[in-house]
């Protein structure tokens, strides 16, 4: 039941990453962050090695996943992980560099719980990031014992 | 085939159909002069016979008047008298005529004087010898008789008559033979003629053949490159439409990419300015303790910032100043890839034509700005405007950026003029809008629509995509812009744009 939250963190841009973990450090949030720099290693840790994601069955586990990547696209591991049956609980903060409407668009109806565009003004990104880590803080992951 | 070989070949063709018609024409003339030629000839061949038949008849004359005359003497019947007076009548008329028959011919003439003089002779003879008769003295008219036989009277008359003959004789020949030439001579004429203009002929019908087959090659060629063109401009049409969305992609790629080392790069300098605080303050601190001046009244709470002294505070200026620079540098970048991005979302956008009533479309966008107007003491005029079929948004676009424009660079001091009028010329409505602002420079007239690029004061914020943006615009929609400008004279841009325009093959993407 009390089974703390687990931050999957895919994003290929190690500094990127490197950013958000300390933003989200920095809000207080001190829950594990498994960082993935490439989508093929993020898709085999979350779905296992069956590939049915039953390995993550009642874990309660938060993606923060990024569009480009360098072996395939966020978009399709976000499709997979709101097909699946033990991970479509999961929240997904999509966490990139566009502000395409359409990308937007698309990830929303995909099923992205928020979507974050990663500004280059620092003082917001970090904002943004604080904000998210305040919503980790509160956030209620459903027990996943269905 | 060349133009000049085709030139050459109806040159030719045009000198070969003369050359035939000379021929023909020379065929007729010598034809015709020949056949008079022989004509005449025959004339005279006739002529000659002619000559020699009057000869004889006057020869038979005269022996008719010789043997009336006898046979008078001897019987003294009336009958032999009025026959040898028939005959005598005749012979110099008889005369008469063969000198006018032989008039031409010199030695005739003399033969004829000559003739005529023994003939006269013989008749003065015939009448003395008829007196003699009638006066009944027969002795005196035989003995007359056997003196002219006696004589050579007669003789003389008959040389006479045969060295005319023999001149016609020897006439005859020779007109006989001229006009066998002159026969001859037109045949071979009519021949030659005629082998020439069958020769021309066939040259003619060898040369049409051969253009006509050069023409139904040709034919065959435009009748392909006529098929081959449409598929070409379609190849063609296509492989533009590619490259335009490579390029787009690219831009939309490249811009992208861009921009995530750039979050790094601006992440982390925020963590160095945090590191700089750190930094500075442990060095305050270090440095107050080294010097343990206790005369600093703040340092009774530590969380205030220590004051730094001399080349400390140069060296946390110059980190300061250092971090700004990155700061506003990264901040530029960032602006100049948004505007990127955002041109080419924009190309990537499909028009759409539609009807606009462009007075309501510019009274709305003036309607936007009538705050910036009114602060800027700048009124706006809209003079009639034609209704064009086109894309609304892009349309907005164009006019807004343009006012903005007008609205952003007046003349301080100078209460703002701007007017938006047009009118139209050969399916094209020409737009202008004009203002009274600080103007452009000519040599900056192409500058300020290129991409980043501006002119002038630098004084107003703005990244110099309106007006590139703005011309990308306008071509896509098929129109053209220009601007006329001089410094502090206003500026004026032109917009032309087709009335009705109808999505290119750019919009319709397959």
């Amino acid at each position: 039941m009390s089974n703390p939250v687990t931050i999957i963190m895919i994003e290929d841009d190690e500094g990127h990453a490197r950013l958000i973990e300390r933003n989200i450090r920095r809000s207080g949030v001190n829950n594990e962050i498994v960082p993935f720099t490439n989508g093929t290693d993020a898709v085999k840790y979350l779905f296992g090695s069956d590939g049915s994601g039953l390995v993550h069955k009642g874990n309660a586990l938060l993606i923060l996943l990024d569009l480009n990547l360098p072996d395939m696209t966020g978009i399709d591991i976000l499709r997979r992980v709101k097909e699946n049956t033990h991970l479509k609980c999961a929240p997904v903060v999509v966490l990139t560099t566009t502000d395409d409407s359409q990308e937007i668009k698309r990830c929303y109806e995909l099923g992205a719980n928020v979507y974050i565009t990663k500004p280059v003004n620092y003082e917001s990104f970090a904002n943004a990031i604080r904000q998210l880590g305040l919503f980790f803080s509160v956030i209620q992951v459903p027990p996943a014992a269905i | 085939m060349t133009p000049d070989a085709t030139r050459r070949r109806a040159i030719g063709q045009i000198l070969l159909l003369a050359a035939g018609f000379f021929v023909l024409v020379s065929i007729t003339t010598a034809s015709i002069l020949l056949v008079n030629r022989a004509r005449d000839d025959n004339a005279r061949v006739v002529h000659t016979v002619e000559v020699e038949n009057l000869i004889n008849t006057l020869l038979l004359d005269i022996r008719r008047a010789e043997s009336a005359a006898r046979g008078y003497l001897l019987t003294g019947g009336a009958e032999f008298l009025s026959d040898h007076e028939a005959a005598v009548s005749t012979i110099l008329p008889s005369v008469g005529n063969l000198a006018k028959a032989t008039s031409d011919n010199p030695r005739q003439v003399d033969n004829i004087g000559k003739l005529r003089a023994a003939v006269e002779t013989r008749l003065d003879q015939f009448k003395r010898e008829m007196e003699f008769v009638r006066q009944n003295q027969p002795e005196a008219a035989k003995a007359l008789v056997r003196e002219a036989a006696a004589g050579n009277t007669a003789g003389t008359v008959r040389q006479l008559a045969a060295a005319m003959s023999a001149e016609e004789a020897n006439l005859f020949r020779l007109r006989t033979a001229s006009a066998d030439r002159s026969q001859w001579l037109a045949g071979i004429v009519t021949a030659a003629g005629s082998g020439l203009v069958i020769a021309l002929a066939g040259i003619s019908i060898f040369l049409v053949r051969r253009s006509s087959r050069a023409r139904d090659a040709a034919e065959g060629l435009l009748r392909d490159s006529n098929l081959n063109l449409e598929s070409t401009v379609d190849e063609r049409t296509a492989d533009l439409r590619e490259a335009n969305e490579e390029i787009q992609r690219f831009a939309y790629i490249v811009s992208h990419d861009l921009r995530s080392p750039l979050v790094n790069i601006m992440g982390f300098t925020s963590e160095l300015e945090e590191l700089r605080g750190d930094i500075f303050r442990r060095i305050a601190t270090l440095a107050r303790a080294e010097t343990e001046a206790p005369t600093t009244p703040d340092n009774a709470t530590n969380t205030a910032e220590p004051t730094l002294e001399g080349a400390d505070k140069q060296l946390s200026q110059d980190f300061s100043e250092a971090l700004g620079f990155i700061k506003s540098s990264i901040a530029k970048m960032d602006r100049l890839i948004t505007a990127i991005l955002n041109l080419t979302r924009e190309g990537r956008r499909e028009f759409q034509p539609v009807r606009i009533d462009t007075r309501e479309l510019i009274e709305a966008i003036v309607s936007t700005v009538a705050h910036q107007a009114a602060e800027a003491e700048a009124s706006i005029h809209i003079e009639p405007l034609p209704d064009i079929v086109s894309d609304r948004l892009a349309m907005e676009q164009i006019f807004s950026n343009l006012i903005d424009n007008a609205l952003k660079y007046l003349k301080p001091g100078v209460p703002g003029d701007i007017r938006v009028r047009a009118r139209t010329k050969l399916g094209f409505a020409i737009f202008e809008v004009a203002d009274n602002g600080r103007g452009i420079d000519p040599k900056d007239h192409q500058r300020i629509f290129d991409l980043f690029r501006r002119a002038g004061t630098q004084d107003k914020p703005g990244q110099g995509i309106g007006l590139a943006h703005v011309r990308a615009l306008v071509r896509r929609l098929g129109g053209t812009m220009s601007v006329s400008s001089e410094l502090d004279r206003g500026s004026t841009f032109t917009i032309t744009l087709p009335i009705r325009w109808a999505a290119t093959n750019r919009n319709r993407e397959s």
